[in-house]
């Protein structure tokens, strides 16, 4: 005899169309859900994609997949890449020393790095390794950067940049006319400090004034690229033991820029060989000590030192071989895959190469989210208690929405009696404030993503006007790992958020409705 | 189709108490009424004499007593508010609501139109209450509510808001809204009692035209001896019963 619907009619639409565009308290609760989901897009959305870019930054410098036996490292490394690259699950595979060295730069400061000896060949089979260097000739700007004042871009330092940016990808340049080709080093790009980031997200050298013996003042500018610096590293015996402290001088080729400031920062890369030779990890003549002093039937009878006795090749070591996964395989899967391989390959090597029960047993093979797995889960932990503890402020806007439905109903409180005295039900006039809460709900989480969206594509312009105009720097790339701060709206976020505002919004409106439909329609009529 | 002998309402013994914590007000005291099919009737009684209360009976808002069986004395009785026969106190919920719908029109004394609607939508919202969200006649209604703002003098007034009417055409929009659904009773608690003679003459004038031409039955409050005398039969509530049926040429006579 009813119709089930018959709640659901098309008068309650009548309502809320009037009720919403006629009254300044709903515009006001519909703005406090804008702010709360806005809040809520914008924190998560940069802390998700702080989040995002951390897990990607693992990828771009170790790749998928690494084996790595610290320190002393591991010989036989090409027969280990070549099998490895033999699985049709593996792209590449590359090797690398990862050491700490202590770098000497033109101006005689001294900085504590990450020195990663690469075969920039294989390794940019691996990861991105052209696109991270920075100096390169480029024919359009940055997006930020309007004016096109990207020195990159001056047509007259065209084959200067080519050249450096060859220069790059070989990790080695000719500094001079008819001069042979020697070993040069590329460097994060924030290390020296003189290459000075812009508003424009490019860099430019830094110029130095300084005084001249004869009283005047020239500008030097301070291109990395042409300069020189100093490594020392502190290469270890295959026992672990260390022997003393190696140094080599090498000229800048280029620098590099990841975004993830700690490696801009404090990482540089070098050629293999050079790092095989400073850490003594190179081939060399296995030799058993001939040293007896007790031994006067030596060599040609001399008392004393005798030469060492070759027992044969020691051959050459790296700490770390990286390895890139087909598309398709997780870094999960190639993980079992290197573990397979590296158990064949250690058996073939027993007692020359970390057996794969010692690697299994300190969990040297590891995907690259192993590696960071606990900074990794720490953001991911902050990320989820911000979230929480802002849904929760969220419910601030469910309040707001309650106390004024309460204020409304007790003003409509003879038009609720009018309706009811008409034949409305108990749940149509539910629905009303059910649909008007919905209606504000659905207005505020759209404008309040529309609010989000402008602000997180332009988080970065936003952050650099209140820096230059409000003195306000909250993100600095000194303290947070990024030099830029997220700026994209997930649509999987966005609808999350969006169906929140508007559920927190209908949680706001529940009561009053509620309270709305028990009214007695007598009373209510004879409500003054 | 309906039995010519059977009156179209009748309240039959109906109790009404209000309870006011341990305090019970008996507002109602065991009234019977009769309204025949198009009929005018028309009810008298002192201010709070349980006009109002009486008509919400009738309209399906409210429930008389019912009785506690075994109590002593009134308390016992059980009355019956009859519309076409069937008691309308025994209704559920979804049951009044319908009636509410579809057999019964409001007006009040102080028009009570939903301020942020405009004069036409204040008198198509009953339709939509009427009508589901599926099959709601929107043209038809919309033409009918015209034709009858039209016929109370509206026409040109359709698109206003009740705050920009004078009292007369507020209750000329209320009436209307009320016979939207062309519902069969009329249910009027004093719609003249806040407007000057003249203006409430005019509204009686022509809500009696409408009544004959739709043969519509009409029970209206008034405190108005005049308006009584227009009635097929008046009632005076006095001291929760009904003081005497009787048509309404010997009210004014007497
Ligand atoms: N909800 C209620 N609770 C308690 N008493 C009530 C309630 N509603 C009405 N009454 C009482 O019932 C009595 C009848 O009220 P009612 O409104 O029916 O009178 P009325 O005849 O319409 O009066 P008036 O001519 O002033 O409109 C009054 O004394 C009133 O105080
Ligand atoms: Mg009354």
């Amino acid at each position: 005899m009813q119709d089930p619907l018959h709640s659901a009619a098309v008068y309650q639409s009548l309502l809320t169309k009037r009720y919403l565009t006629s009254k300044i308290m709903p515009l006001l609760a519909a703005s406090a859900v804008m702010l709360c989901t806005a809040m809520v897009l914008i924190v998560w959305s940069v802390m998700g994609g702080f989040l995002n870019k951390l897990l990607d930054s693992g990828r771009t410098m170790v790749g998928d997949v690494f084996i790595e036996w610290p320190s002393s490292g591991f010989a036989y490394y090409d027969e280990l890449i070549t099998d490895l690259e033999k699985d049709p699950q593996v792209a590449a595979a590359t090797p690398m020393i990862e050491t700490f060295g202590v770098v000497s730069l033109s101006d005689d400061r001294v900085e504590g790095v990450t020195i990663r000896a690469i075969d920039p060949k294989s390794f940019s089979r691996v990861v991105d390794y052209p696109s991270m260097l920075w100096w390169k000739p480029i024919e359009t700007p940055l997006p930020k950067d309007k004016l096109s004042e990207d020195p990159r871009l001056d047509a007259k330092r065209k084959q200067l940049m080519a050249d450096v940016y060859n220069d790059g990808l070989k990790l080695a340049e000719v500094p001079g006319k008819d001069m042979p080709e020697v070993q040069a080093a590329v460097i994060g790009i924030e290390m020296s400090g003189f290459s000075k980031r812009q508003d424009g997200g490019f860099y430019e050298p830094r110029a130095l004034v300084r005084p001249r013996a004869d009283g005047q003042k020239e500008v030097v500018s301070r291109w990395m690229p042409n300069s020189q610096i100093t490594i020392r590293v502190l290469p270890l015996d295959r026992g672990g033991r260390d022997i003393q402290l190696a140094s080599a001088s090498v000229p800048v080729a280029n620098e590099f820029r990841t975004g993830i400031y700690e490696n801009d920062r404090r990482s540089m890369f070098v050629p293999l060989a050079l790092g095989q030779r400073l850490l003594k990890m190179d081939a060399a003549q296995a030799t058993a000590p001939g040293f007896n002093p007790y031994d006067f039937q030596g060599d040609a009878g001399k008392p004393g030192l005798s030469t060492p006795v070759v027992t044969g090749e020691d051959p050459a070591r790296v700490t770390t071989v990286l390895i890139k996964a087909k598309e398709g395989t997780t870094a999960d899967q190639l993980r079992v895959v290197a573990d397979a391989v590296y158990e064949k390959f250690a058996a073939r090597h027993p007692g020359k190469v970390p057996s794969i029960m010692s690697m299994r047993e300190s969990d040297l093979i590891k995907t690259w989210e192993m590696r960071q797995a606990t900074f990794i889960g720490a953001v991911k932990k902050e990320t989820s208690l911000v979230l929480l503890i802002l849904c929760f402020i969220s419910l601030t806007a469910s309040f707001l929405i309650l106390a004024i439905f309460w204020a409304m109903i007790s003003e409509k409180t003879k038009d609720i009696g009018i309706l009811r005295s008409l034949g409305a039900s108990r749940a149509g006039i539910a629905w009303i404030w059910l649909r008007y809460g919905i209606a504000i709900g659905v207005a505020g989480s759209i404008s309040g993503f529309g609010l989000a969206y402008l602000i997180v594509t332009n988080i970065n312009s936003i952050h650099e006007w209140m820096g230059t105009a409000l003195g306000l720097y909250i993100w600095d790339p000194r303290v947070y790992y990024f030099t830029e701060i997220p700026s994209r709206v997930e649509t999987s976020k966005a609808v999350v958020v969006l169906t929140g505002g508007v559920l927190f919004s209908l949680f706001g409106a529940l009561i009053p409705a509620i309270r709305a439909a028990s009214l007695d329609p007598v009373r209510a009529l004879r409500f003054e | 189709m309906s039995n010519a002998e059977q009156p179209i309402l009748m309240a039959r013994g109906i109790y009404k108490t209000y309870r006011l914590g341990k305090v019970s007000v008996p507002v109602l005291r065991g009234v019977d009424v009769t309204v025949p099919e198009a009929s005018f009737l028309a009810i008298l009684g002192a201010s709070g004499s349980g006009k109002s209360t009486l008509m919400h009976l009738f309209g399906g808002l409210d429930r008389p007593d019912r009785g506690v069986p075994g109590a002593a004395g009134d308390a016992a009785k059980t009355g019956q508010v009859l519309f076409r026969g069937t008691d309308i106190a025994t209704f559920s919920a979804a049951q009044a609501d319908t009636y509410r719908r579809q057999s019964v029109g409001f007006v009040f004394q102080f028009y009570h139109l939903l301020p942020e609607l405009t004069v036409v939508e204040n008198v198509i919202i009953a339709a939509m209450i009427r009508h589901g969200r599926f099959g709601y006649p929107a043209a038809d209604v919309d033409k009918r509510a015209r034709e009858l703002l039209t016929t109370f003098g509206l026409g040109h007034r359709l698109g206003h808001k009740p705050a920009e009417l004078s009292g007369g055409e507020r209750q000329r929009v209320a009436i209307a809204r009320a016979l939207i659904n062309e519902p069969p009773v009329l249910l009027a608690d004093e719609p003249t009692g806040n407007l000057d003679r003249v203006t409430g003459g005019q509204i009686l004038d022509q809500l009696e035209e409408y009544r004959r031409a739709k043969r519509l039955t009409l029970v209206m409050v008034t405190h108005d001896q005049e308006i009584a005398a227009r009635a097929d039969a008046v009632i005076r509530l006095v001291d929760g019963k009904v003081v005497g049926q009787m048509p309404a040429a010997a009210l004014a006579g007497g």
